[in-house]
């Protein structure tokens, strides 16, 4: 059978977020500028980045993402993500280990309503014509640095992403449980550009991936969108296999 | 209505000792297929993906298909129509080489993969498969017929030379184009090839897709010197006398077979591109032969009870399907012996209920056995 994960989700779990109540509602983000690098990775890590209830893909990649938001009501902030292509059962999806924003208050809506795993860096999104810049800085120390090289416009319908799956402590009978909260956020898209990825900086341990070794540059795209982060629909149990897991929100 | 076998040639880890196991276990079915009066056994060809389907060298398997076997047609389900995968002289030459070992009996379906894992396996640019597939498939056909062929064109060129060895189908094997994406089968129709459907649909959508290829078709502009207007479906197949053991057996086997295909990355996940409207076959498969609850079968699979398959497949013969393809095993989760017998018992029990009742649809292909091989000469 297919490939399952090895890692030990100790560590994530201890450093997750807290969900007082899994059962949310949902976030509309108007005109949201979103790049996103992909590249696949040496399959030597593959499959001690994710839990044992999910897979990877063949070939193993990481998605990196900054969602810059420039309204909202909390005000604008930044987002960004590096998640691992993976397959939960027989369904598409991409695992977050750590993300960052610039935003403490989007940090608090995304761990408290989300589950994200997330903390405080500089991110920052830079368009440009010639290239789509992403950079994030931890403490002043870059910890990534990708572009999307000469854009060319596509459709917006051309573009899939996948949705999220991340660890979060849950609230379950007054015991606090570790769960992989799926987020797969809708878009509605204004605008879109395919480009030239580029990798120049990554700091496998700063996103909590450690052996991560991205190499071959695979696609990047640019979009401007409007995206809803949703209800949350499912959870998964991370000690079991995900298709005996699953577990429906409501 | 015809009936064929349909291999992706799944290998469970260890795939050392396991490769070995399933290539001769097919063989093994294929041998079976042919004295049981199944018309044509179809391969893949798909590169690196691991578990779902090991069988990247199609053209040889099929070639020991053939060399066992009387009757049977080989069918090549599809070739990967793309310059990186293999140059279009290679394609044209393996193709004639197959047609003479099996005596005439190449079947040639053609595609453009659907994968990340293979295109960019191979460095294609996703954008341009379309384009090289439709190239390829204009002048393979004038690589078959004409003595010698010379081309300048857009994804290849080459000066005039003597492709060998030809088909000796006349005027060349019958082509296929495999239809995955809506509206592919309209491509199909449009250059006058068979359908070679590798998704399940409902029997209402396959009605209303049949109906247009069958009116799109009479217009044609073929790239080949004949039409083949012919549409083939894919299922899977268990066929046990206890309906509950044969339909939980097969449904067994899709979901095996639908959980493999999603470990894949498909195209459109990894590179997005106007090329790729949608996932492909992965994600189709998937949901349209997904049980919608445990106990009931998906529209058109043939598992089960003889009875449940006959009035299945009696479904497609009545929304203009010519010819089923069937899957019977993945990951080798059924004992080779039970695949055997579902064999005997499809060809015994449902078979006769259609032999002799196909429905020659359009013009067929003509497939004389040289003179020289009928005469045990050459």
């Amino acid at each position: 059978m297919p490939l399952a994960g090895t890692r030990d989700i100790a560590e994530l779990v201890a450093e997750s977020a807290s969900m007082p109540d899994v059962k949310t509602e949902p976030w509309t983000l108007k005109d949201v500028s979103i790049l996103q690098v992909m590249y696949e990775i040496r399959q030597g890590a593959m499959l001690s980045l994710l839990p044992s209830s999910l897979g990877p893909t063949i070939p193993p990649t990481l998605v990196f993402t900054v969602i810059a938001a420039h309204e909202s009501e909390i005000g604008p902030f930044t987002v960004a993500e590096v998640r691992v292509g993976c397959r939960a059962g027989a369904r598409p999806r991409s695992f977050l280990a750590r993300a960052y924003t610039d935003s403490p208050a989007a940090a608090e809506a995304l761990a408290t309503r989300w589950g994200y795993p997330i903390g405080l860096a500089d991110v920052r999104l830079r368009p440009g014509y010639d290239r789509v810049r992403l950079e994030v800085k931890l403490d002043g120390k870059p910890i990534l640095e990708a572009a999307m090289l000469n854009p060319e416009a596509i459709s917006g319908s051309d573009v899939q992403w996948l949705p999220n799956v991340h660890l979060a402590r849950i609230q379950r009978d007054g015991v606090e449980i570790a769960r992989i909260i799926q987020v797969d956020p809708d878009f509605i898209y204004h605008k879109a550009d395919r480009g030239k990825p580029e990798l120049t900086s990554f700091d496998a341990d700063a996103w909590r991936l450690a052996g991560a070794e991205p190499w071959w540059p695979v696609s990047a795209s640019h979009v401007k969108a409007d995206m809803t982060l949703p209800r949350i629909r499912f959870v998964l149990d991370p000690s079991k296999p995900a298709v005996a897991g699953v577990e429906r929100v409501g | 209505m015809k009936f064929g076998l349909f291999y992706e040639l799944s290998v469970p880890r260890p795939w050392g000792e396991n490769e070995y196991k399933v290539y001769h276990r097919a063989l093994e079915q294929v041998r079976l297929a042919d004295e049981l009066g199944f018309d044509q056994v179809w391969a893949v060809e798909h590169h690196f993906l691991e578990e779902y389907s090991h069988c990247s060298a199609p053209e040889l398997f099929l070639t020991a298909c053939a060399a066992q076997t009387k009757n049977i047609r080989v069918g090549r389900g599809i070739v990967v129509c793309v310059p990186e995968f293999t140059h279009p002289i290679k394609i044209a030459e393996q193709a004639g080489v197959l047609d003479i070992i099996s005596n005439g009996r190449l079947e040639f379906g053609t595609g453009r993969s659907a994968t990340w894992t293979e295109l960019g396996g191979f460095g294609v640019d996703p954008d341009e498969t379309k384009k090289t597939w439709d190239e390829i498939t204009r002048v393979l056909p004038k690589m078959w017929t004409q003595e010698r062929f010379g081309y300048q064109g857009r994804c290849f060129s080459m000066p005039e030379r003597a492709i060998l060895p030809k088909p000796i189908q006349k005027p060349h094997p019958p082509m296929w184009v495999a239809v995955t994406s809506p509206g592919t089968e309209l491509d199909a129709a449009d250059r006058g090839m068979g359908s070679l459907g590798l998704t399940f649909g409902t029997f209402a959508d396959q009605e209303t897709k049949i109906a247009e290829y069958r009116r799109r078709i009479r217009y044609c502009e073929p790239v080949g010197e004949v039409v083949n207007e012919q549409v083939n479906t894919v299922s899977f197949l268990y066929c046990h006398e206890d309906d509950e053991v044969g339909t939980k057996t097969g449904l067994r086997i899709s979901g095996t077979f639908n959980y493999l295909a999603e470990q894949l990355l498909a195209a459109r996940q990894a590179y997005p591109s106007r090329s790729y409207p949608n996932l492909g076959l992965l994600p189709n498969l998937r949901r349209q032969s997904q049980a919608v609850d445990e106990v009931s079968v998906p529209e058109g699979l043939s598992v089960g009870n003889p009875d449940r398959i006959i009035t299945a497949i009696k479904k497609w013969e009545s929304v203009g399907v010519d010819r089923i393809n069937f899957l019977l095993n993945a990951l080798e989760i059924v004992p080779q012996e039970d695949v055997l017998k579902s064999m005997r018992l499809f060809a015994k029990e449902v078979m006769p209920h259609f032999k002799g009742s196909t429905v020659q649809v359009g013009p067929r292909m003509s497939m004389p056995m040289h003179a020289d091989v009928a005469a045990g000469g050459l």
